[in-house]
């Protein structure tokens, strides 16, 4: 396991103000997620955070995070979007934020991806979802413990620091 | 026949309407992986941190990770790590499954992560990446997308089938 001295990132990306929707078992057939998608679409609303898993019983779970602004705009629709799309259930988490860690290497260094994991829970972050590919980890928490975390991921990794 | 084939064997038989090719700049596939599913005790604080703990102790590369709350409030927590210590893994976790509160594990030995560039937040990219793999009979385990990728873990016996669905749905340069 790499000392985590050595371990360079790029500077966080964090997007604030969000809305974590998770659309729980719904069924697994072609097109199920469409409605959403479409609606979002349709609104020209970006999606900040998204992963998909198997529920059981050929459901699956969807979460995604929009701009709480967005969600707003939305949420008169999201009702006959969960109904198309057959979801057993919504749930909502507002405000949170999605940090997005980039750089060390998460394929290559085994126990990064702990580093970080570990260190946001030592300092009681609440990671709602994470989406961790190759290089690049998506953290959702809580908007008010951003300043913690970001506090926390500088600490663990080397961060360049802002310019003036 | 599971609900599934039957939408998909009328979905055929009527034929869906074939929408636009969305424009993307690449699709990467990963070596050869291995995917671990665990259902951990929710809470405002699981152990999934601790997993990761044991597994980086054990030189184990991790190359995905999702994480979610289910409908029960379990965290479900899904891990690609190198095909060759997928044994490593389990016999790792194995030992620690009481402490850790496993409450159900699932594992595919051979997967393969496929990815798409660039996402840029586009609802339409992942949302055609979920419906064309579906249309034919290609069961994503898990998908997760970063800033500028989309990325989903198939079995590797449907890659082939897989990647010839995608580059119909997507204009590759």
């Amino acid at each position: 396991m790499g000392s985590a001295e050595t371990l360079e990132i790029y500077p966080l990306k964090i997007q604030r103000g969000l809305t974590q929707l998770s659309f729980l078992r719904i069924p697994t057939r072609p097109g199920a997620t469409r409605p959403l998608f479409d609606l979002l679409e349709r609104h020209g609303v970006p999606v900040r955070f998204l992963i998909e898993g198997c529920a059981g019983d050929y459901n699956r779970d969807l979460i995604v995070c929009i701009d709480s602004e967005a969600f707003t705009r939305l949420e008169p629709e999201l009702k006959e979007v969960e109904i198309r799309m057959q979801t057993q259930a919504l749930e909502l988490r507002q405000p949170v934020a999605v940090i997005r860690i980039l750089g060390p290497h998460f394929d290559i260094r085994p126990g990064t991806s702990s580093l970080l994991f570990g260190a946001l829970q030592r300092a009681d972050i609440t990671i709602f979802s994470n989406a961790t590919t190759i290089t690049s980890s998506m953290c959702v928490i809580p908007d008010d413990q951003v300043e913690t975390a970001e506090r926390v991921i500088g600490r663990t990794f080397e961060v360049p620091k802002k310019k003036k | 026949m599971s609900e599934q084939s039957k939408t998909l064997e009328i979905m055929r038989r009527i034929g869906a309407p074939r929408p636009e090719k969305i424009r993307i700049s690449g699709i990467l596939q990963s070596p050869v992986l291995a995917s671990l599913t665990l259902l951990l005790p929710g809470g405002v604080s699981d152990s999934a941190a601790a997993v990761l703990e044991i597994l980086g102790k054990h030189d184990v590369n991790i190359r995905f990770i999702n994480k979610y709350k289910d409908s029960a409030g379990n965290t479900s927590l899904c891990l690609c790590v190198d095909a060759d210590l997928l044994d490593t893994a389990i016999n790792s976790l194995d030992v620690h499954e009481e402490s850790l509160g496993i409450r159900d594990f699932v594992y595919h030995p051979q997967v393969i992560v496929i990815s798409i560039y660039p996402h840029k937040q586009r609802p339409r990219v992942a949302e055609r990446l979920l419906t064309a793999l579906r249309m034919n009979g290609v069961d994503p385990l898990s998908t997760n997308n970063a800033s500028s990728v989309v990325s989903c873990v198939v079995n590797r016996d449907s890659v082939e089938q897989a990647l010839a669905c995608l580059a119909d749905a997507f204009e590759l340069p």
